[in-house]
C-alpha cells in the first residue's frame, strides 16, 4: 500500500508552523528588522502615495460637507448609494482580524499566531474607513452627536427602532474590543521593541506603550487570562456586527432585501472578503520583509481554504435567496431576482457571481492553494466581487415595485474619489503600522516553536536560547 | 501537543464491547420496542374518519428529532476530516455509529410519502385549485417531485454514510495512511452534498407543512440543531459507555470539555439563527410570514414558544458557560439532557401547530407523540447499538489516535 506524502499536511503528527528551525532570537530579529532598517526610501514612496490618496479623500469629504450629498449620484428611488456600499465593504473587510484573533484562538488554531497581528491591524483600519461613511453621509455633520442617546433640552432621542442606530453601537463596540484585543497582544512586543531600542526617543515611546512590561510570570498569567476573556467577548462580536449591518437592509420591506438568511450570509461574506484582503496584503509583505519562514505556504493555504468555505456559504445564500423567491410564488420577489440577473444591473450581478462564487472554486485544488501568484490574483478578484455584492444588493432600490418609479443610479466623480480616497486612508494607516509596530506577534509565534514545548530537548540543534526580557517566559498555550 | 514520553495508548481489547456484554442483546430488544411503539402510535393516532393525521404528525416530529443526530453525526465526521482535527479522534467512532443510522432514515422517510395527504396540505388537488399561492408553488410542491426528492436525499445519505463508515472501519484492520487520506480528500465534497440534502429535507419535511410560509434561513436553522444534538449525543453515549467500564481512560474531562464548548457554541448559534428569523419577520410584518409566528403565539402555543426560549437558550446558556460544569460528568450530563429536551420542544413547536391548516390549532400533547418518539428512537438506537457492538469503539489504527488520547485543553 502506497503511503501518502505531503510534508505540509501530514497524516500523522503535525508539520511545524514556523519553518527553517528558527530560534527565538531569529524570530525577533526577523520581525523587528523592518522597524529598525537604515534606509526607508521605499517606505516613504509608498507612504506618500497613500497620503496623496488620503488627500483626495479629504478633499472629497470637505466638498461633501460644504455642498451636501447632492454631489453624489443619488436620486429617487436610489437614495442610498455608494456610501452604504463602501461602509459595508469596509466593515466586511474588518472581519478577518477578529475571526483570526478570537475564533481561531478558541479553536486552538495555532497557525493564527503568524498572521493575527497583521490581520487585526487591517481590521482596525478597515473599521476606521467604514466608520467614515455613516459619519459623513448624514448631511449636517456638525450634529453627528445626535446619533448618540445624550440627554438634551430638546427632549430628542435617536430612533431606537432603527438598525442604523444599532449600527452605531455595534460597530463602535466592535472597534473598541478589536483595538483592545490588538493592544493587549502588542504589549509584550512593545516591551521587546523598547529593549532593543538604540535611541532614547524610541525607548521612551515604546516604553510608554509597553506599560512597564517586564515579562514576569505574574505578567504572563494576567496576560493569558485577559487574552482568553477578550477572545470570548470578541467572538460574538464577529457575528453581531455584520448581523446588524444586514439588518440595515433586511428589516425593510424592499424586495431582495427582506430575507431571513441575511444575517449569517452577511457574516460569511464578511469573513470571505476579510480573508481575501489579508491575503492581498500579506503576500507582498512576507516577500518584501523576508518573513516567508513565519508566514509559510501552509498559512496561505489555510486562508485559501477558509475563503473556499465562506465563498461556498455565500454561494449557498445566493442560491437559497433565489430558490425561496421562486418557492414563495411571490411575483415581486421573483421579479427582484430576475431583475438582478437580467435587468439594468445584470453586469454588476454577473461580476459579483463570477468573483464570489466561481473564483473560490479554484481553491479546491491544492496546487492553486499553494501558488502564491494565483492566491494573490484571486484574492483581488474576491475583493472586487464583494464590493459588487453590496452594490448589487443596494441597487435593489432602483427597481421599485411601481415601474414608473424605477430609476438608474450612476456614480459621479465624487462617488469615485471618495471610494478611492478611502483606500488612501486605509493604506496611510497601514504603512504607519508596518513602519512602527511589529507586524507579527513575536511573543505568540515563539509559543508555537518546538523549543517552547516544556518537554523539548535540544538534541540536534543547539538553538532555542532566550533573548530579550520581553519574551523570556514562554508558556505553551496550544 | 504534549504527547511526549509516556503517551497513553489503547488496545483493541480495551476498545471492544465484551463478549458477554448486555448491550449485545440490546439491538434486537430495541428494534422490537421500536416496532411496537410505532404500531401503537399508528393505532392511537388514528382518527374516527379512518385517517391517521395525528400519527403522521407525531411521526414526523420524532423523525426530525432523531434525524438531527444522524445528520449531525455525518457533519461531525466530515468536520473531523476536513479540519484535520486531532482531539476528536477518540469520539469519532461514536459519531460514525450515529451517522450510520442514515440509511435507516432513508427507509423511515417512506411513511412521509404514504401519509402525504395527511401531512401536506399542498398535496390536495382541491386545495391547490382554490389557492393562488399554492398554484404558484406547484413547480416545487408536487407529489411527484416530493417523492423523487425523498429518494434522492435517502440515496445521498446512504452513500455518504456507508462510504465514510466503511473507510473508517477498514482502517481498523488495515491501518496505514491511505484511508485517512481518502477520508480527508472526500470530506470537503461531502459538505456540499450534506448542505444540499439537509436543506431539502428541512424544507420539504418541515417547512412545507405550512405551505404558504417561507424562510431562507430555514435550512441553517435545522443544521444548527443537528450540530448541537450530535455533541449532546456523543457526550451522553460516551458517559453511558464509561458507566459500563469502557473507554474509561480514553475519553477524559478534556474531551467532554471540548464537546461541551461546541454544544454551548451551537446552542448559542441556534438562538442567533432563531432570533434572526423571528426578528426579521416580526419587524417587516408581512402577513404571509408573520402568520407562522402568529399561529405559535395563541392557543396555548405561546407557552411552548416561551419554553423554547427558556430551555433552548436561557437555561443552557447560563448553565453550560462554566468550564467546571462541562468538565464534571454529572453536571455536564444534566446540561446535555436539558438540550436534548429543548430540541424536542423545538421540533414539536415547528411541526405540530401546522396540524390544523389555517384554523385555530390548540396546543395538545397526544399519547401518539410519546409512542412515535419511542418507536423511532428504538429503531435508531437499535442500529446505533448494533454498530457499537460490532466494531471497535474507537478508530483503533487512526494515525491521530495518540494525539487524541493525550489531548489537553489549555
Amino acid at each position: 500500500m502506497a503511503t501518502v506524502k505531503d510534508t505540509l499536511d501530514p497524516i500523522k503528527g503535525r508539520a511545524p508552523l514556523v519553518t527553517s528551525g528558527a530560534t527565538f532570537k531569529e524570530i525577533t530579529d526577523a520581525v523587528a528588522a523592518p522597524l529598525e532598517a537604515d534606509n526607508y526610501r521605499a517606505w516613504w514612496v509608498c507612504f506618500l502615495v497613500a497620503v496623496f490618496f488620503l488627500g483626495i479623500f479629504l478633499v472629497s469629504v470637505s466638498y461633501l460637507i460644504w455642498e451636501g450629498t447632492g454631489i453624489w449620484g443619488l436620486n429617487n428611488p436610489v437614495g442610498w448609494g455608494w456610501a452604504i456600499v463602501n461602509f459595508v465593504f469596509w466593515v466586511g473587510i474588518g472581519h478577518a482580524g477578529t475571526l483570526i484573533s478570537a475564533v481561531l484562538f478558541l479553536f486552538r488554531q495555532d497557525w493564527r499566531t503568524s498572521i493575527n497581528r497583521y490581520a487585526e491591524a487591517m481590521t482596525i483600519f478597515a473599521v476606521i474607513c467604514a466608520l467614515m461613511f455613516p459619519g459623513i453621509h448624514v448631511g449636517r455633520i456638525w450634529v453627528i452627536y445626535w446619533v448618540f442617546p445624550i440627554p438634551n433640552q430638546m427632549d430628542m432621542w435617536p430612533n431606537f427602532m432603527s438598525p442604523l442606530l444599532w449600527d452605531v453601537f455595534a460597530v463602535s463596540t466592535y472597534f473598541t474590543v478589536s483595538l483592545l484585543f490588538w493592544y493587549v497582544g502588542l504589549i509584550p512586543d512593545f516591551a521587546t521593541m523598547r529593549d532593543r531600542s538604540k535611541t532614547k526617543a524610541r525607548k521612551i515611546a515604546y516604553g510608554i506603550f509597553a506599560l512597564g512590561w517586564r515579562g514576569s510570570m505574574r505578567h504572563w498569567l494576567n496576560y493569558e487570562r485577559t487574552y482568553l476573556i477578550l477572545a470570548a467577548l470578541a467572538t460574538p462580536l464577529v457575528l453581531s456586527v455584520h448581523t446588524i449591518v444586514s439588518f440595515d437592509f433586511a428589516v425593510s420591506n424592499v424586495y431582495g432585501w427582506h430575507t431571513t438568511i441575511f444575517p449569517p450570509y452577511f457574516v460569511a461574506g464578511a469573513i470571505f472578503s476579510g480573508f481575501a484582503m489579508v491575503l492581498t496584503l500579506i503576500i507582498p509583505a512576507r516577500k518584501i520583509f523576508k518573513l516567508e519562514h513565519i508566514v509559510t505556504t501552509k498559512h496561505l493555504e489555510n486562508m485559501a481554504k477558509i475563503i473556499l468555505l465562506t465563498g461556498s456559504l455565500v454561494g449557498y445564500a445566493y442560491g437559497m435567496e433565489f430558490f425561496i423567491a421562486m418557492y414563495s410564488g411571490n411575483q415581486y420577489e421573483q421579479f427582484a431576482f430576475a431583475n438582478r440577473m437580467f435587468g439594468d444591473y445584470a453586469w454588476a450581478y454577473w461580476i459579483m457571481v463570477s468573483c464570489n462564487v466561481i473564483t473560490p472554486q479554484f481553491f479546491w485544488f491544492k496546487k492553486m492553494r499553494r501558488n502564491v501568484v494565483v492566491l494573490f490574483v484571486l484574492s483581488i478578484f474576491v475583493n472586487i466581487g464583494m464590493w459588487f455584492e453590496r452594490f448589487v444588493i443596494t441597487m435593489s432600490l432602483s427597481a421599485d415595485p411601481l415601474p414608473s418609479a424605477h430609476g438608474y443610479f450612476s456614480p459621479t466623480i465624487w462617488d469615485i474619489t471618495t471610494l478611492i480616497g478611502s483606500f488612501g486612508l486605509f493604506f496611510t494607516l497601514f504603512f504607519l503600522f508596518i513602519r512602527f509596530i511589529p507586524m507579527v506577534a513575536i511573543a505568540e509565534v515563539k509559543t508555537v516553536l518546538p523549543q517552547a514545548d516544556p518537554h523539548w530537548h535540544p538534541e540536534d540543534e543547539g538553538a532555542g536560547h532566550s533573548d530579550e526580557a520581553g519574551s523570556q517566559e514562554v508558556t505553551a498555550h496550544g | 501537543m504534549s504527547a511526549h514520553g509516556h503517551a497513553p495508548t489503547i488496545t483493541l481489547e480495551e476498545a471492544t464491547l465484551p463478549k458477554d456484554s448486555i448491550l449485545r442483546k440490546a439491538p434486537l430488544l430495541l428494534a422490537i420496542v421500536g416496532i411496537i411503539g410505532l404500531a401503537l402510535a399508528y393505532v392511537t393516532g388514528g382518527g374516527d374518519d379512518g385517517h391517521h393525521k395525528q400519527f403522521y404528525y407525531s411521526y414526523v416530529t420524532s423523525l426530525m428529532y432523531w434525524l438531527s443526530i444522524a445528520l449531525g453525526g455525518l457533519f461531525f465526521v466530515l468536520c473531523h476530516h476536513g479540519s484535520r482535527a486531532g482531539w476528536s479522534t477518540v469520539v469519532r467512532r461514536i459519531a460514525e455509529n450515529f451517522m450510520i443510522t442514515l440509511p435507516l432514515f432513508a427507509l423511515l422517510a417512506v411513511p412521509l410519502i404514504i401519509g402525504m395527504h395527511d401531512l401536506f396540505h399542498w398535496s390536495h388537488a382541491d386545495a391547490v385549485a382554490n389557492d393562488k399561492i399554492l398554484q404558484a408553488k406547484t413547480w416545487w410542491l408536487n407529489s411527484g417531485g416530493f417523492i423523487i426528492r425523498v429518494i434522492v436525499v435517502g440515496v445521498v445519505w446512504t452513500i455518504m454514510s456507508v462510504t465514510f463508515y466503511r473507510w473508517s472501519t477498514r482502517q481498523d484492520e488495515e491501518g496505514g495512511d491511505e484511508l485517512s487520506h481518502k477520508m480527508r480528500w472526500a470530506a470537503p465534497l461531502g459538505f456540499l452534498f450534506f448542505a444540499l440534502s439537509a436543506t431539502v429535507a428541512a424544507i420539504d419535511w418541515m417547512m412545507s407543512l405550512d405551505p404558504h410560509w417561507y424562510s431562507t434561513i430555514f435550512g441553517v436553522y435545522y443544521f444548527a440543531s443537528c450540530v448541537m444534538m450530535i455533541m449532546v449525543a456523543i457526550s451522553l453515549a460516551s458517559m453511558f459507555l464509561q458507566r459500563l467500564g469502557l473507554l474509561e481512560k480514553a475519553i477524559t474531562a478534556e474531551h467532554y470539555h471540548d464537546l461541551g464548548k461546541l454544544a454551548f457554541g451551537f446552542v448559542v448559534f441556534w438562538a442567533y439563527i432563531g432570533f434572526s428569523q423571528y426578528f426579521l419577520i416580526w419587524y417587516a410584518n408581512i402577513p404571509e410570514e408573520t402568520m407562522w409566528y402568529a399561529h405559535r403565539s395563541t392557543g396555548g402555543w405561546e407557552w411552548v414558544s416561551l419554553a423554547l426560549a427558556v430551555f433552548h437558550f436561557i437555561v443552557p446558556f447560563l448553565f453550560l458557560m462554566s468550564r467546571h460544569i462541562k468538565r464534571k460528568k454529572f453536571t455536564y450530563a444534566i446540561g446535555c439532557l436539558i438540550l436534548a429536551f429543548a430540541h424536542y420542544i423545538d421540533v414539536f413547536w415547528i411541526i405540530q401547530p401546522t396540524m390544523e391548516h389555517f384554523g385555530h390549532s390548540h396546543f395538545s400533547f397526544h399519547v401518539a407523540d410519546i409512542l412515535a418518539f419511542v418507536g423511532i428512537g428504538g429503531l435508531f438506537l437499535a442500529v446505533f447499538v448494533w454498530r457499537t457492538a460490532s466494531k471497535a469503539l474507537v478508530p483503533i489504527k487512526d494515525p491521530r489516535l495518540a494525539e487524541s488520547l493525550a489531548h489537553e485543553n489549555f
